[in-house]
C-alpha cells in the first residue's frame, strides 16, 4: 500500500494498492474522522482482496474510496 | 609480502583436458601453470594454486565452494585472483562462483578477467573485478597483466580510479567524484542540452539500470484461515523508540506487540509516534492508525474476513535507506514471519 | 524586464567603528549589526564571526547563506518576505561579491542543517568555503522546536536576511565595479534571429514537501506547496523573488545564495542568442501526494507547449520520494516532445550499489548527476568550531547519528567527524557549481 506507485514498481512490487499521501497514506487529517475511516477500511479491504487475487504481472489494484 | 591464491581450471592447472572436466577440487602449496605468471608479476608471491574441473564446478557447485572455502579456511591471504577464463563459459561462471564466494567469506579482493561473450561477466561483474579479456588463451600474457597491475594496486593501497578508468567491467557500484577539470555541473548541463538538441552523442551521468523484478507470489486460497501482518517503511515506534530506529538511513528495524490493542494509540497518549524524518510527522503521530492500520485490521478480523492480524507489526524508516539494508532487513523480518506461519502481510510505506 | 545586478568584490570584511565598505573592505560595527539582528525578541543570544577560506574553522549547524545586497530605490531585497511585495528582476540591485552571510544555530541543530569546514579537506564539500563569510551565530526562543528535528529555523533565518540587508545597504550611493545585465524580450517579440534558434525553458523544482507552514521555499513569500507550477522571469529567481526554505537533507538543498546566484540560469542566459532562445522559467514544485506529482508535472508539460519549449533543463532541489517528481516532470516534457536534461544528485547508498533514484524511466536519459547523499566523509578536527559540534550527533541532522554498531557517534572526542555527505551545507549544489559527479567504481 503505497501512494508514490511508480516508486513501488521500480522496486518489484507486485500486487499494488495507492494510499493517498506520503504523510497520511490512510487518512487525510483535513477530512472528518468518519471519512478518514471509510477511506482506510475499504483501502485496506482491497489490499487484502489483492491478497486472494491471482496476476500475472505487476498489478495496481483499484479504489473507490 | 603480500600473498596470493590463483583459482585455475582443470585444463590451466595442468592436469588435463575436456576428459578430466570432473577434476575434483584440490589445492597446492605451488605455483601451477598459469599461476607461475602471476608469481612473476606480481608484487607479492603467489603462495596456493587451486584446481577444479569445470564440469565438476558447473554439477556440484555449491560442494565444490564448500570444499575450496574449506581450503582456504586457514590460509593466510591477501588477494585472490581466478582466471583468465577467454571465452569459456563453464570456466568463467566458476571464477565468478568461487571469486563472490572467496569475496564474502575472507573479505579480500578478487581479480578475474574474462572476454565479454563469456556468460559469466554478466551473471558476476557486480560481485567481483572482471577485466575483459581475450578470445583465447593467446591473450594470457596480457590478460594476466592487466588483472595483477590493479591487484597491485589494491595491495599497494593506492586510490583506484573509476571503472572506466582502471579497466574493469562496470559493477554498479557508484560513488561521488571530483573531476579532475573541476567542470561545474551547469556547464555539463548546457553542453548535453545543447548535444541533445542538435542531435549529437551524448553520455548521461546517470544511466538508467535495469528495473529488478520480483516473482509474484501466489493468491491466499482462504483469507479467513490466515494470519496477515503489518509491516511498514514509515517510522512508526513505540515512543521511546526502544529499538533506535535511525530516522533516515535506517539499518534497525523492530516489531512492536499489538495484540492487546483495538488501534495505535497516539504520541499524545505516549504511545506511537513515527521517527521517519522524510515526512511531514504531523499526522503520523496524531494517528499513527493512518500508516498501520491497526483499526481496520481488526475490523476485518471480527468481521472474519481474515482468521487474524499478527500480533506484532514490524518497522523500519524507509528515507535514504540504501536498497542493501533493505533487503537485508526485509529477509530478516520475512525469515521471522516465516517462522512463525504467516500467510500474507500487507506493507504501507510513507 | 531588465536587471542590472552591480557587483562589488569584497577583498577582506572586519569589524570597525562604522558599517561601510569602501576600496574592497567590508568594515562592520558590530553593535549596530547586532541590534538589527535583535529586532526580533526570539533572539535571544547572538554574536558575529568572520570566516575566510582556507581558516580552520568548522560551522555546524548552518542553517543558511545570503549574499548582502541592496536594491536601487530602497525596496526589500526579498519582496514579499523582508518587506512589502514589488516586481523584482527589473531595475538595479547591488550586490556584496565574493561573500555571504551564514546563519549558524548557537546550539541546536535539526534534518535540514548543514557543516561547512572553511578549510583543510572538508572545504572541498560545500561552495561557501570558497567566500569569506560573516558568521551570524545566534540562539532563539522558540522552544516548541528545540527538541525536534524539523525545524523552521524562522528568527534565525530572517535574522539572516536583516543581517544582510543592513551590510547591503554600505553599498547605497556607490558605483558598482562592474554591472550585470539580464534582459529578456518579452516571448512574442523576440527578433527573427533569437526566435529561429531553439527555445529552452529552465524548470526549477523547489523544495516544498512540508504541508505545515513555515519550512518550505517561499515565492515572493509565498510558500511554495500550495502552488502550482507558474511561468517566471528569470531576472525574479535572480532579484531575490525565492528563498530557501528549512527542510530537506542540506546538501540537495538551494541556500538563498544560490537562488540569488543561480548558475544554471546565468549559464542559459550566456547562451541566449547564441544557440539557445531562453524563454524563461517554469517554477514548479515538490509534492508529497502521487496526484499532486502528476498534476505539477502536467502543469509544467502544458506550459512548455504551449510556449514552444524545444528543450529543457530540469534541476530538483531534493532526493528521496521527490525524485519522483522530477522523473515525472521529465517524462511529461519528453512525452511533450521537448528534450530534457536533469541536473540533481543521487542516492545510492554508502556502499554505492542501491538504485540511484526512486523511480527510474529510460526516458530520463540525459542527466547530470552531482553528488551521492550518503557517501561517508571523515573529517579530522578542526581548530575552532563555530556553533555547537555536538548537534551533528544529537539533533537528528540528516548526515548525523548518535550511535552506529559500527561506527560510534559522528563527532568523536577528539573533534574529529565521521558523517554522511546529506549533511554538507548545500554541498551536491544542484544549482551548478557541483564539480562532483558520479563514477562507477
Amino acid at each position: 500500500m503505497a501512494n508514490l506507485i511508480p516508486i513501488a514498481k521500480t522496486v518489484g512490487a507486485n500486487r499494488m494498492v495507492p494510499t493517498i499521501s506520503i504523510p497520511y497514506p490512510l487518512g487525510d487529517p483535513s477530512t472528518s474522522e468518519e471519512e478518514q475511516w471509510k477511506l482506510r477500511y475499504h483501502r485496506v479491504g482491497v489490499a487484502l482482496n489483492a491478497l486472494t487475487t491471482d496476476i500475472n504481472e505487476q498489478t495496481v489494484f483499484d479504489v473507490e474510496v | 609480502m603480500a600473498k596470493a591464491i590463483v583459482y585455475l581450471n582443470q585444463f590451466f592447472g595442468q592436469i588435463g583436458g575436456e576428459e578430466v572436466a570432473d577434476h575434483e577440487p584440490e589445492i597446492r602449496n605451488e605455483k601451477v601453470g598459469a599461476a607461475m605468471l602471476y608469481d612473476q608479476l606480481l608484487d607479492g608471491e603467489v603462495t596456493h594454486t587451486i584446481i577444479c574441473g569445470d564440469n565438476f564446478m558447473g554439477s556440484n557447485e555449491e560442494q565444490a565452494v564448500d570444499r575450496i572455502l574449506g581450503f582456504l579456511k586457514d590460509k593466510e591471504f591477501d588477494i585472490f585472483f581466478a582466471g583468465p577464463a577467454f571465452q569459456a563459459g563453464r570456466y568463467g561462471i566458476a571464477c565468478g562462483a568461487i571469486g563472490k564466494a572467496v569475496k564474502e567469506e575472507f573479505d579480500v579482493s578478487v581479480i578475474s578477467s574474462m572476454n565479454e561473450e563469456n556468460p559469466g561477466v554478466k551473471m558476476y561483474k557486480k560481485d567481483i573485478y572482471i577485466f575483459p579479456g581475450g578470445k583465447s588463451a593467446a591473450k594470457m600474457r596480457d590478460d594476466v597483466t592487466k588483472m595483477v597491475e590493479f591487484g597491485n594496486k589494491i595491495l599497494s593501497g593506492e586510490k583506484l580510479l573509476p571503472a572506466e578508468q582502471e579497466g574493469f567491467f562496470k559493477r554498479g557500484i557508484r560513488h561521488q567524484y571530483f573531476l579532475e577539470d573541476e567542470t561545474p555541473a551547469y556547464e555539463r548541463a548546457i553542453d548535453m542540452l545543447l548535444k541533445k538538441i542538435n542531435g549529437e552523442d551524448f553520455v548521461s551521468e546517470l544511466p538508467i539500470p535495469e528495473i529488478d523484478t520480483v516473482e509474484i507470489a501466489d493468491p491466499i486460497k482462504d483469507l479467513s484461515k490466515a494470519t496477515i501482518a503489518l509491516v511498514t517503511s514509515g517510522g512508526i515506534v513505540p515512543i521511546d523508540n526502544p529499538d533506535k530506529i535511525q530516522s533516515a538511513s535506517a539499518t534497525r528495524w523492530g516489531k512492536y506487540y499489538i495484540a492487546d490493542v483495538d488501534k495505535l494509540k497516539n504520541r499524545r497518549e505516549e504511545s506511537f509516534k513515527t521517527i521517519h524524518a522524510g515526512y511531514d510527522p504531523k499526522a503520523a503521530d496524531a494517528d499513527p492508525n493512518r500508516v498501520v492500520p491497526v483499526d481496520a485490521m481488526r475490523k476485518y478480523e471480527q468481521e472474519g474476513k481474515i482468521g487474524s492480524l499478527y500480533e506484532y507489526f514490524y518497522s523500519t524508516v524507509g528515507t535514504g535507506t540504501s536498497q542493501d539494508e533493505a533487503a537485508r532487513m526485509g529477509k530478516e523480518i520475512t525469515q521471522e514471519l516465516i517462522e512463525n506461519n504467516i500467510q500474507a502481510v500487507i506493507e504501507t510505506s510513507t | 524586464m531588465k536587471l542590472e545586478l552591480g557587483n562589488f568584490y569584497v577583498k577582506d570584511i572586519e569589524f570597525g567603528s562604522e558599517t561601510a565598505f569602501n576600496d574592497g573592505i567590508l568594515t562592520i560595527n558590530k553593535e549596530e549589526a547586532l541590534e538589527v539582528v535583535y529586532k526580533d525578541e526570539h533572539i535571544t543570544e547572538a554574536d558575529l564571526k568572520i570566516v575566510k577560506p582556507g581558516d580552520m574553522v568548522r560551522l555546524v549547524p548552518v542553517k543558511e547563506a545570503i549574499e548582502p545586497r541592496y536594491r536601487k530605490g530602497g525596496g526589500p531585497v526579498f519582496p514579499g518576505v523582508t518587506g512589502s511585495l514589488l516586481q523584482a528582476g527589473d531595475g538595479r540591485t547591488l550586490a556584496l561579491k565574493d561573500m555571504s552571510v551564514l546563519v549558524v544555530g548557537k546550539h541546536w541543530g535539526g534534518y535540514q542543517d548543514g557543516l561547512i569546514d572553511m578549510g583543510g579537506e572538508g572545504a572541498k564539500y560545500t561552495y561557501f568555503s570558497k567566500l569569506k563569510n560573516v558568521v551570524l551565530v545566534a540562539d532563539t526562543d522558540e522552544e516548541f522546536e528545540k527538541q525536534e528535528q524539523q525545524k523552521k529555523n524562522h528568527a534565525l533565518r530572517w535574522a539572516g536576511m536583516r543581517l544582510s540587508e543592513y551590510l547591503g545597504k554600505t553599498l547605497k550611493d556607490q558605483e558598482p565595479e562592474e554591472v550585470e545585465s539580464y534582459q529578456l524580450d518579452p516571448v512574442t517579440k523576440r527578433s527573427d534571429e533569437v526566435n529561429s534558434l531553439p527555445n529552452v525553458v529552465m524548470v526549477m523544482q523547489p523544495q516544498s514537501q512540508m504541508e505545515d507552514p513555515g519550512y518550505n521555499d517561499l515565492n515572493y513569500g509565498w510558500d511554495t506547496n500550495p502552488m502550482l507550477p507558474t511561468f517566471m522571469h528569470p531576472n525574479e529567481v535572480l532579484d531575490g523573488a525565492m528563498i530557501s526554505g528549512s527542510f530537506m537533507p542540506c546538501s540537495s538543498k538551494w541556500s538563498t545564495y544560490d537562488f540569488q546566484n543561480f548558475p544554471l540560469i546565468k549559464r542559459l542566459y550566456q547562451e541566449h542568442g547564441e544557440t539557445i532562445n531562453f524563454l524563461g522559467v517554469i517554477m514548479s514544485n515538490l509534492n508529497v501526494v502521487m496526484e499532486q506529482k502528476e498534476r505539477a508535472a502536467q502543469f509544467v508539460a502544458q506550459l512548455a507547449k504551449s510556449l514552444g519549449t524545444d528543450a529543457a533543463l530540469v534541476a530538483e532541489e531534493g532526493y528521496g520520494n521527490s525524485d519522483a517528481d522530477y522523473i515525472a516532470c521529465l517524462v511529461a516534457l519528453e512525452d511533450a516532445g521537448v528534450k530534457t536534461v536533469g541536473v540533481s544528485n543521487e542516492a545510492p547508498g554508502r556502499d554505492g550499489g542501491s538504485q540511484p533514484l526512486v523511480t527510474l524511466d529510460p526516458k530520463a536519459n540525459a542527466l547530470v548527476s552531482t553528488g551521492n547523499v550518503s557517501e561517508l566523509i571523515k573529517l579530522p578536527p578542526m581548530d575552532t568550531v563555530i556553533g555547537e559540534l555536538e548537534s551533528l550527533a544529537r539533533d537528528g541532522l540528516a548526515g548525523g547519528w548518535e550511535d552506529d554498531e559500527i561506527l560510534g557517534s559522528s563527532v568523536k572526542e577528539d573533534g574529529s567527524v565521521i558523517m554522511e555527505n546529506n549533511s554538507m551545507f548545500c554541498g551536491d549544489q544542484i544549482a551548478g557549481w557541483s564539480t562532483k559527479t558520479m563514477k562507477e567504481f
